[in-house]
Parts: C-alpha cells; sequence; structure tokens
C-alpha cells in the first residue's frame, strides 16, 4: 500500500518536473477588455472594482518589515481600489531570491524596487518576461510622460536597443546635486584651524594637509593615532573625490571602466589612461605613507564610526558626518573642495546619472492589468503623489507650513527616542531602497538634503561634469558577451588598482597590466562600448 | 558475500528464486529503505536531469528542457577564462591545506583519550566543542576584530614584542593561513569526537598485554591506538577528498577583499557569484560540473591508493 | 618498574599542557565573546576591550529580548528543529539498520545510489522546481525536507547497527516469530539511545545553524527562523553601502544596533545548544563509529 503510494506521488513529481517549465505562452501587451473596461484612464480610482496584485518588493533595512501594515501604502489603497499583497524580500538574499522567481516562471505581477541590473531587464523583456512599456506610458502615464519629455537624456538611459522601455527607474532630479553626488568628501575644520592652514584646493595642498595631520597630536590625546584619510567600501569613494583632479571617470561613476577621452572626444578604457596612472601614483604615495587608514581594504563600518568616534580622522568621503558620528564630532567637518591636479585639471567626477537604476517597477506577463499598474506607480512621479510618497499623510506625518510640508514633531524629535527613519517606517516606505519614483530636494528626507549637504554640494557644482552618462543598454548579443568580458575586466582592473595603491604591485607592472587587459578582450569590449554609446547619442 | 547469506543452506537454486525468497521473507527489510530512498530520488536524482543546462544556453520562459542546446561553449568560456588557472591553484591549494590538518582532531582525540581525570577530560571536551556552535558569521567578524591592523589583540602583541603591525585581512599571503586555522579553530572538538568513540572501542587486552612486554605509554598509542582507529580514520580521510572542492565558500565571500582576492578567489565563489547573483545558471553548472568531475576522480583515486597502501577503504 | 612509572607520569604532564594550551586558544575568543556582550560596543570596536569586560552594559540583551523579530524567529527555530530532528531520525534509522542486515539484497548499490549523492547534485533551479512542485515553498517543509537526510549520517548509523546488535539477538527474535518491524522497534531502537541522541544532535545543530534553505524557499517574514534574523542584523548588505539615496541614516541606524547586539545575540541564540550537549555527551564515545561500504 504504502509503496503504491510513494511511487504514485514519485511519479506524479516526475511529471511535474517535467512540465513545470513550459508556461511559455506569450501573453498580449496590455490587459483583457475586462480588465480595461474596469479601468478608469484619470483620476482616482483607478479602477471600479477592487483588483489585486501581486507584487516582488525589495525591502531595505531601514523600511518597515511588512508594507502590508503601512499607513501610506494602505491609504493609496482606499484611494485606488487596487488591493496589493507585498511579499517582502529584504536586501540579504534580494538577488538570489529575484533570480530563481524569474528562473522558476514563478512570477509576480510586479517587481518592485527589487534593482534588477539593466542586462537582466534587457535578457527578460526580450523573452517577455516583462512587458514592453513604451505605449502604456504614453497613454496612462502623463506625469512619467512628463518627466520623459522634459528630459530626453532619461529616456534615453531607458530605451533599449529594441526601441522598448521595459521599466520604470528610480530617477534623481537632475537638479537635486547634493543627492547625485551622494557621499560627499569632508575636511576636519576644527584642525585646518590648529594647522593653520587653509581647506585644501589642489592636490598637492591635500597631501600637505594629510602629511600635518599624520604628525601632529591634534585630538590632543597625546597619542600619533591621528588617520589623515578614511573612507567605507574600500577606494571607492576617496577615488571619486579624487579622480576630477586627474580627468578621469569623467562620465560620472555608473562607469567604472570607461569615460570620454578628453583630447579627441573618444570613448576611452580609462584604467590604462596615463591620467589614470598618475592618480594611483598619487594615492600610493599617500598609503605608503600611511596618510589613508591602513586597512581601508577590510574596514567595517562599525570599526570606521568607532575611530570617527574617538575624533581620529583628519578627512573622510563619506555620507554627512553630523549624521554618522554624532553632532559633537561631526561638527568639526566642512565640506570638501573639488581638487585641482597637477596640471591643472579641476573636475568633480563622482556624481550619478539622474537615471541610478531602472529595474526597479518591471510589469510581468503574468499581470493582467498592467494600466492599473503604471497608473499605480505614476501618481507618485505627479507633484501631490511625491509629496504622499515622501512626507506621507498630512496631519499623521507632515503639516503644511508657509515654507511647504514640514515633517511633524512626533517624527523629527521621536518621543519614544526613535530615529527620524525609525519613526517614518511604519508610515512610508522611505527612506531606503531604490523606488522608482523622482526623488526631488523638495521633499527628500535623507541627510543629502541636510544643509551640511547642500552647502558641499553647492561648493562643488561650479567643477560638476556636465555630461553624465546613463548605464548603457545592449542587445541581447551583446550582452551575453558584456557579461563576460565585463566581469574579467572589472575584476582585473579593481584587483590591480588596489595592488598599485597598497604597494602590492610596483608600477614597474605597470605595462605588463596593460598587455594583460588587451589579452582579456579589450578589442571586443571596447567594440560594444563603442556601438552602445553610439546608440545613446542617437536615440 | 551476495547478500543471502541465510540462504545457504539451500542447495543451489535459479538466482530469481532466490530473489524470490528474500523478498518474501524480508520485506518488511526493505519497507525500512523506503523514506530514505524516496526522498533520495525526489530530492536529489530528479533534480539531476538540471545537468544538461550546462550544455545548454539556459531561458528562463523556455524552461530546463526547452532551452536550446550549445554543446561545451560554457565549459570553453570557463577554461578560458583569465581566472580559470588562478581559480584551479587557489581551490586546490587551500583545499589541500584543510586536508594537511586532517590529522588534527585525531591527535586532539588521543590526547584526550590518555587523560585520566574524568572530571578534567569532560570539561576539555565540553570546551573544545563549543566553537562549533558558533555562525561563520560571527567566527568573520571575530576575526576581523581580532587581527585589526591597529586595534587588534594579535598586532598589539606584535608592536609590544618589536615587530611591526601587519594587515593579516588584505594580505594574499595571510588568507589561507587564517581561513584554515580558524576554520580548525571551530571544528577541532567536533572533528575528534568520532575518533574518541573508535578509541573507546579498543579492547583493553591489548594495552594490559603491551604494558607486561614494557611498552611506554606512547608506544602503546602508536602500535595499539592509532592502529585500531585506522579503519575509521581511511574511511573519513576518503570521505573528506569526496568533498575536496568543498571549501566553506559563504567564509570565502565574507573575508575576500580585492587586496587578498590572488589567494581567496576559488570555484565555489565564483559559480556563486556567477549563478545565484549575476544568474548566469547555465555557466554556473558547467563550473558545478566541473567540481563534482574532479571530486568524483579523486574520490576514486584515494580509494584505490588507499586499498593498496592500508587495506583500508571506503569499498 | 619504576622507570615506567615516571615516563609515565612526564608523559601525563606533557599531555595535560598540550591539553591547557589548546584550551586556551580555543576558551580565548569565547571568553571574548561573552565579555563584549556586556560591554560597550565602542570599547569592543576599538580594541580596548580584550578580556574582561570593560564599561559594563546590558543594553545589548535589553534589545535582544525587546526585540520581537528575534523571540519569533526562535519559536521558529525551535519548531523547525524539532520536527526536523524528528523526521530526521524516521527517515535515518529505519534505512540505515536496514542496510546494516546481512539479509538485504543489493546493498552495495543502495550505498552507492546513496553516496553518489553526496558528490553530485543537479544544482539550484532543478532542485527549488522540485521543491515548489511539492508545494512546500514558504513553508516549513522547504526548511526541513530538503536536507532530511545524508549520506555521511548513514554510514555511521549503519556502522553502529553492525557493531552494536549482535546478529544472534535478532536471530533468536525471528526465530521467536518476531517480524522485523517488531525487532526494530522492540529489540533494536531500544539498544540504540547513544546512536539516536547522538544523530538528533548533530542534525539539530545543522538545522539550527542553516539559513540558506529558509533564504532561497521562505517569504513570509513571520516564519523566518532566528538564523535569517540575525543576518539581517548582523551582514551589512554591500549594495546598501553603495546605495546613495538617504542611506546615511539607515546606515548609522543598523550599525548602531548590530554593535548593540551583535555578541549579546551571538549568546543568546548558541545558548539552547550550548546548554543541551553537555546531556548528550556521555552517548558520544558510544555512538559515532563509521565503517566503510564493505560489508
Amino acid at each position: 500500500m504504502k509503496m503504491k503510494k510513494k511511487f504514485m506521488m514519485l511519479a506524479a513529481v516526475l511529471l511535474i518536473a517535467l512540465s513545470a517549465c513550459n508556461n511559455d505562452d506569450k501573453a498580449d501587451v496590455g490587459g483583457s477588455e475586462e480588465a480595461l473596461n474596469n479601468l478608469n484612464t484619470e483620476g482616482m480610482p483607478i479602477v471600479e472594482d477592487t483588483i489585486e496584485l501581486e507584487v516582488f518588493a525589495g525591502k531595505a533595512a531601514t523600511t518597515a518589515d511588512d508594507w502590508n501594515d503601512v499607513l501610506l501604502l494602505n491609504e493609496y489603497e482606499e484611494m485606488t481600489n487596487m488591493d496589493i499583497t507585498w511579499n517582502m524580500v529584504p536586501a540579504d538574499g534580494l538577488e538570489e531570491r529575484r533570480n530563481l522567481a524569474l528562473a522558476s516562471g514563478d512570477l509576480p505581477d510586479v517587481f518592485y524596487s527589487a534593482n534588477l541590473p539593466v542586462s537582466d531587464v534587457q535578457k527578460y523583456g526580450s523573452q517577455g518576461t516583462f512587458i514592453p512599456l513604451n505605449d502604456l506610458i504614453e497613454e496612462y502615464a502623463p506625469n512619467i510622460k512628463k518627466v520623459l519629455d522634459e528630459n530626453p537624456d532619461i529616456r534615453k538611459g531607458i530605451t533599449f536597443p529594441d526601441g522598448n522601455i521595459y521599466s520604470i527607474p528610480t530617477v534623481y532630479s537632475p537638479d537635486f546635486s547634493s543627492l547625485l553626488i551622494g557621499a560627499k568628501g569632508w575636511i576636519n575644520g576644527d584642525w585646518l584651524e590648529q594647522l593653520e592652514m587653509d581647506n585644501p584646493e589642489t592636490t598637492e595642498e591635500f597631501y600637505e594637509y594629510l602629511k600635518a595631520v599624520k604628525e601632529t597630536d591634534l585630538n590632543g590625546n597625546g597619542k600619533n593615532d591621528e588617520i589623515p584619510l578614511s573612507s567605507v567600501a574600500e577606494m571607492s569613494r576617496i577615488i571619486h573625490w579624487i579622480s576630477g583632479a586627474f580627468g578621469v571617470q569623467n562620465r560620472g561613476q555608473l562607469h567604472t571602466l570607461i569615460d570620454s577621452d578628453p583630447d579627441s572626444e573618444d570613448i576611452r578604457f580609462y584604467p590604462i589612461a596615463d591620467q589614470y596612472k598618475e592618480m594611483l601614483e598619487y594615492l600610493n604615495k599617500l598609503y605608503e605613507e600611511g596618510l589613508i587608514e591602513q586597512n581601508i581594504y577590510s574596514l567595517e563600518v562599525d570599526q570606521h564610526l568607532a575611530s570617527a568616534a574617538d575624533d581620529l580622522y583628519g578627512a573622510v568621503q563619506f555620507y554627512n558626518p553630523m549624521e554618522l558620528y554624532g553632532k559633537e564630532v561631526g561638527e568639526q567637518y566642512i565640506p570638501g573642495n573639488a581638487l585641482e591636479g597637477p596640471d591643472g585639471t579641476k573636475m568633480y567626477t563622482g556624481i550619478t546619472s539622474p537615471v541610478l537604476s531602472l529595474g526597479n517597477f518591471l510589469i510581468t506577463s503574468e499581470n493582467e492589468n498592467p494600466e492599473a499598474a503604471l497608473r499605480w506607480i505614476d501618481y507618485f512621479w505627479s507633484e501631490e503623489g511625491q509629496k504622499m510618497f515622501f512626507m506621507g499623510i498630512e496631519g499623521e506625518t507632515y503639516e503644511e507650513t508657509e515654507e511647504g510640508p514640514k515633517l511633524t514633531e512626533e517624527i523629527t524629535d521621536n518621543p519614544d527616542g526613535l530615529t527620524l527613519t525609525q519613526a517614518l517606517a511604519k508610515y512610508i516606505i522611505n527612506p531606503g531602497g531604490n523606488h522608482p519614483v523622482i526623488v526631488t530636494d523638495e521633499y527628500f528626507t535623507g541627510s543629502e538634503n541636510a544643509p551640511a549637504d547642500v552647502e558641499a554640494a553647492e561648493q562643488l557644482e561650479p567643477y560638476l561634469i556636465d555630461e553624465i552618462w546613463p548605464a548603457f543598454t545592449y542587445t541581447a548579443e551583446e550582452n551575453d558577451r558584456i557579461a563576460v568580458l565585463e566581469t574579467d575586466l572589472q575584476k582585473y582592473v579593481e584587483e590591480m588598482q588596489a595592488g598599485f595603491i597598497t604597494g602590492e604591485n610596483d608600477f614597474s607592472e605597470w605595462d605588463a597590466y596593460v598587455e594583460t587587459i588587451q589579452e582579456m578582450g579589450y578589442d571586443e569590449y571596447m567594440e560594444i562600448q563603442q556601438a552602445a554609446y553610439e546608440r545613446y547619442q542617437e536615440n | 558475500m551476495k547478500g543471502v547469506k541465510n540462504d545457504v543452506s539451500v542447495p543451489a537454486q535459479s538466482k530469481f528464486y532466490q530473489v524470490k525468497k528474500n523478498f518474501a521473507r524480508n520485506w518488511q527489510i526493505y519497507v525500512f529503505l523506503l523514506p530514505a530512498v524516496a526522498y533520495f530520488i525526489i530530492l536529489h536524482y530528479i533534480p539531476m536531469y538540471g545537468v544538461q543546462i550546462a550544455f545548454k544556453n539556459f531561458f528562463a520562459n523556455l524552461g530546463i528542457w526547452g532551452s536550446p542546446w550549445i554543446g561545451f561553449d560554457h565549459f570553453e568560456r570557463f577554461f578560458n577564462s583569465y581566472y580559470f588557472w588562478r581559480l584551479l591553484k587557489n581551490t586546490l591549494v587551500l583545499s589541500a591545506y584543510q586536508l594537511i590538518l586532517f590529522p588534527l582532531p585525531i591527535i586532539l582525540a588521543l590526547s584526550l583519550h590518555e587523560v585520566r581525570n574524568r572530571m578534567f577530560k569532560k570539561w576539555a571536551q565540553t570546551l573544545t566543542y563549543a566553537p562549533h556552535f558558533i555562525s561563520v558569521v560571527v567566527v568573520v567578524g571575530m576575526i576581523v576584530i581580532f587581527l585589526d591592523p591597529t586595534t587588534g589583540l594579535v598586532n598589539r602583541l606584535i608592536v609590544v614584542f618589536g615587530g611591526s603591525p601587519i594587515d593579516f585581512l588584505t594580505s594574499p599571503g595571510w588568507f589561507r593561513h587564517i581561513f584554515t586555522w580558524s576554520g580548525v579553530w571551530q571544528t577541532l572538538g567536533w572533528g575528534s569526537i568520532i575518533y574518541l568513540a573508535a578509541l573507546s572501542g579498543v579492547n583493553p587486552e591489548l594495552h594490559e598485554a603491551a604494558k607486561v612486554d614494557g611498552a611506554s605509554r606512547l608506544q602503546r598509542i602508536f602500535h595499539i591506538n592509532i592502529p585500531s582507529i585506522l579503519p575509521t580514520i581511511v574511511v573519513l580521510f576518503i570521505l573528506n577528498i569526496g568533498s575536496f572542492m568543498t571549501v566553506g565558500f559563504e567564509k570565502v565571500l565574507l573575508m575576500q577583499n580585492n587586496l587578498n582576492a590572488k589567494t581567496s578567489d576559488v570555484i565555489q565563489t565564483f559559480v556563486y557569484q556567477t549563478g545565484l547573483l549575476e544568474g548566469q545558471y547555465s555557466f554556473a553548472a558547467a563550473i558545478g560540473l566541473f567540481d563534482s568531475a574532479i571530486n568524483i576522480a579523486l574520490l576514486v583515486v584515494f580509494n584505490y591508493t588507499a586499498r593498496k597502501v592500508s587495506g583500508n577503504s571506503l569499498w | 618498574m619504576k622507570r615506567f612509572t615516571l615516563s609515565d607520569r612526564g608523559f601525563d604532564w606533557i599531555n595535560t599542557i598540550f591539553l591547557l594550551i589548546i584550551l586556551v586558544l580555543i576558551v580565548y575568543p569565547l571568553i571574548f565573546v561573552l565579555s563584549a556582550s556586556i560591554s560597550d560596543p565602542q570599547a569592543v570596536s576599538s580594541g580596548r576591550m580584550w578580556l574582561w569586560p570593560v564599561d559594563i552594559t546590558f543594553k545589548g540583551y535589553e534589545r535582544v529580548f525587546a526585540n520581537d523579530a528575534i523571540w519569533l524567529g526562535y519559536k521558529n527555530t525551535i519548531i523547525y528543529t524539532f520536527v526536523g530532528t524528528a523526521i530526521h531520525l524516521f527517515v535515518l534509522l529505519p534505512c540505515a539498520y536496514a542496510l546494516s542486515r546481512k539479509e538485504l539484497m543489493a546493498k552495495k548499490f543502495i550505498l552507492w545510489f546513496i553516496l553518489f549523492t553526496m558528490l553530485f547534485n543537479g544544482g539550484l533551479i532543478p532542485t527549488y522546481l522540485v521543491v515548489q512542485s511539492l508545494g512546500m515553498l514558504d513553508t516549513m517543509w522547504a526548511i526541513i525536507i530538503p536536507n532530511v537526510v545524508g549520506a555521511w549520517s548513514i554510514l555511521v548509523a549503519r556502522a553502529f547497527f553492525q557493531q552494536s546488535i549482535p546478529d544472534q539477538l535478532v536471530e533468536a527474535s525471528k526465530i521467536d516469530g518476531a517480524s522485523d518491524f517488531y525487532i526494530f522497534i522492540r529489540v533494536v531502537l531500544p539498544l540504540s539511545l547513544p546512536i539516536i541522541a547522538v544523530m538528533a544532535l548533530f542534525h539539530a545543530v545543522n538545522l539550527w545553524n542553516q539559513y540558506f534553505n529558509a533564504l532561497i524557499y521562505l517569504s513570509d517574514r513571520d516564519k523566518y527562523p532566528l538564523q535569517l534574523i540575525l543576518r539581517e542584523i548582523l551582514v551589512v548588505n554591500q549594495m546598501q553601502l553603495n546605495d546613495p539615496g538617504g542611506s546615511a541614516e539607515s546606515l548609522v541606524d543598523q550599525v548602531k544596533t548590530a554593535g548593540l547586539i551583535k555578541y549579546a545575540v551571538i549568546i543568546v541564540s548558541s545558548l539552547p545548544l550550548l546548554l543541551v550537549y553537555p546531556f548528550v555527551q556521555r552517548f558520544f564515545v558510544q555512538g559515532v563509529l563509521i565503517g566503510s561500504i564493505k560489508e
């Protein structure tokens, strides 16, 4: 009996396993007639009879554990008649879960804030997993359409070579430079005064300052424990600060291997450029003389914060020091300048394209109400929608004042001792995570809008690069090749960069390094990037 | 030896008859196997059909069966990759290093076995097992704290004794040592359990006889204890070989940075990154298959060698 | 004769010292964790605390005990561990016993059939699809079933049955007319307490510490085991570090919480196992043997 049952079960499983992966029936773009009849093309509610949507949602650590209980989304559900089931996927494990959902064909209606890389959007878009949104945007998403029309660069950045737009991106308003820059360079102003130095303007002055910090007991604890320059997540942030002085990475920080050749205006693989080598030599000098925190390649955030709290840092490249290190220590820091390099180059390149990431709102072929889903997100691109998304509900989380909406005291100075982010968590799903909305300085509540950050951004403003490339989009064939090439190249460049800076690799190895890159498929890689770049310009 | 011993009394009969008779008499024993066999079939053998994606270009919408065949492209890509030799070397060296330290739990077990004070023995055992219960994330966190170049205990000791601090965590030269020895710390006690058990089975008469012959404690360990547990050692050794290419990839990932990647980049982390994080399943499957093939080859070779040399083997 | 006792004593001394050194090396980090759990986190990460607690505070424990997610995770982990271990034994013991019986035909084939799964697997996606088609996604079965038993455990348990259950005993019961079911339950199992205890502990430890299956198969937060909650708290995600929008606060929040409760959480989460295993320890010596596939 038992055996027979087992056998039956086994056979059943076999059958299911074999058939599980054959759902390749292509859904038509757009919903059924029934769905369209239920839809209001303007105003609220979005649909007449309540519809249900299942959403795969990437959750940033700071937002509420279950978005089904968040006030904003519940209010919005009432407004729209759209009952959304949020399947929360924490940042830890997001890639794994997302890839499995896509590979197993177990699709939700929408992927929200799930950070799909451009290559996956292309891959699954062309396979029909995600539906193209171009026509739907024209017809049902006036607010998104308006932003795209006003900013052709953004439209370029999200259009694939097949002409399709598959996703609603996370967009930073092009005017909001503080956010586009993100983490910034900060100098310990008190120590500058003690040393009777001016805020460094050139790489040379910067070096002098760091050296002075190293040699002087500026925190007055009787120990020579000052660390001139620190950051978190290896060297990338420090390089964002410095690279402009050497004219590399001059099309923004989203492109880690290519930028524009200043002489020919052609696309350039900058990690083999002479200027890049000069930058590494400069950083190598800083590192070898102990001016950069020596364990920067293994430094954990908590160690960095502990050292900052002990008042050890002369300069940092990170987020707002007041927020990070507390008022007492953080107050000492003043915004760092864009630095002028040895050959007189002065620009600031550590800035992202307004199209920060595009894979944050994708409608799948399973979705029976794509128009409604698109309208759902479009509202948050409107003026009042933005306010609601970032500030919450009037009377609950913010009040209208003469200077515009202000968060209530319960949020900014929480009686239970919660931080602003924690206090907001049960009301809205921000800050934290990449949401498929446009972020403007008007309503943004994160630290990039803090006075010190705005001041820092203004200081950098004149030197910011004009042309910032978004991530390029590729055809399917290009995608396959670039995945192979870029993985290896990126890895090699990063490792050698670390090697050169720390002295693990001597600069006599430079020629061999350049040669190796050539052997790793440099020509093919550049060919693909060139094609992608040309398409980007023509779009 | 063919498993039908209790039928020996019956004169030669047809094989089929023997099988039938065995079944009729012992069917309940076969029922005992069912849950395990069902489990292995459903959750291990059925999924093996997925191996084919190593030879295919996997498209999610076409499924595993429907994706197009492309032959050995993924293998070629891996073998031609700039990192292939480095990955292979790092994996082999790291595994070999761990294998060299294979005798440590045996030494601990032999040593614990000799302790006469029962309280001490019990405490010693209890304490040596404890690290096994600590999760990898935490162990790596502790490594970072202990080895910090300025604040870490190890470097402060080095400075006290007149040396200059070493940045262990970013040094390719140190990675293998740190990885392996922190692993020893975690598994030493736990790994000795099985040898202790084997030692307790050693016949006491052997020791009495050796004592009469005037053998010292050390001599008795070498001539009685070690030979008695040799079969256990060999079987465990071969099982270890069977998972030779399996280094704890999660710990590697947590300890990896751009500076130590020269030695810390191993096949499994590569598979994890390309397969699970970047979604290149076919490529990852091909590498995984390559990994398994090496494992199986090693297992067969070592089992053969062990049988020839010591007369003990897994099969 | 006298020379021997002397050298014996010398041996004892050296052996004891050797063990003491090992014990210090093993125990020191454990004391460190314990001290760190009641010290000021800043003192720990700046290296001021190195053995005994500095600036004693119980905030970490307070935060741990105030955290609902941790309690829920705790509860889930306990359930998964108990149910999973029970199923593990149910699958393992009969199978290992059967494999230890002489009457069983094709034993070698079955052993190979099992051993092969240790060497070779189909990979994640097909396994995921099978788990999905069995309807186990987002249930506790997805945590328990995919790794319910391993080849290693079967070899160990089988060796135990081979060595500890005398053939005559089984034969005698058979002559008395007992069925194999009866013999297994009434005769064999009562004699097998050591192997049951040891296998249960081994598997329970694995279940307690595993997180990967939960990460892949569970979506409902209310079902998360403790380890997943711990990872969320402890592992600062790389993506988050590089995410520019409004992450300063989130970063500090998370790092501060993590720093404060990291060590308390280690203690709280490891304690149940640390407390249980001294009771099981006495079975270890009798329980864990491993034999070859040869008969």
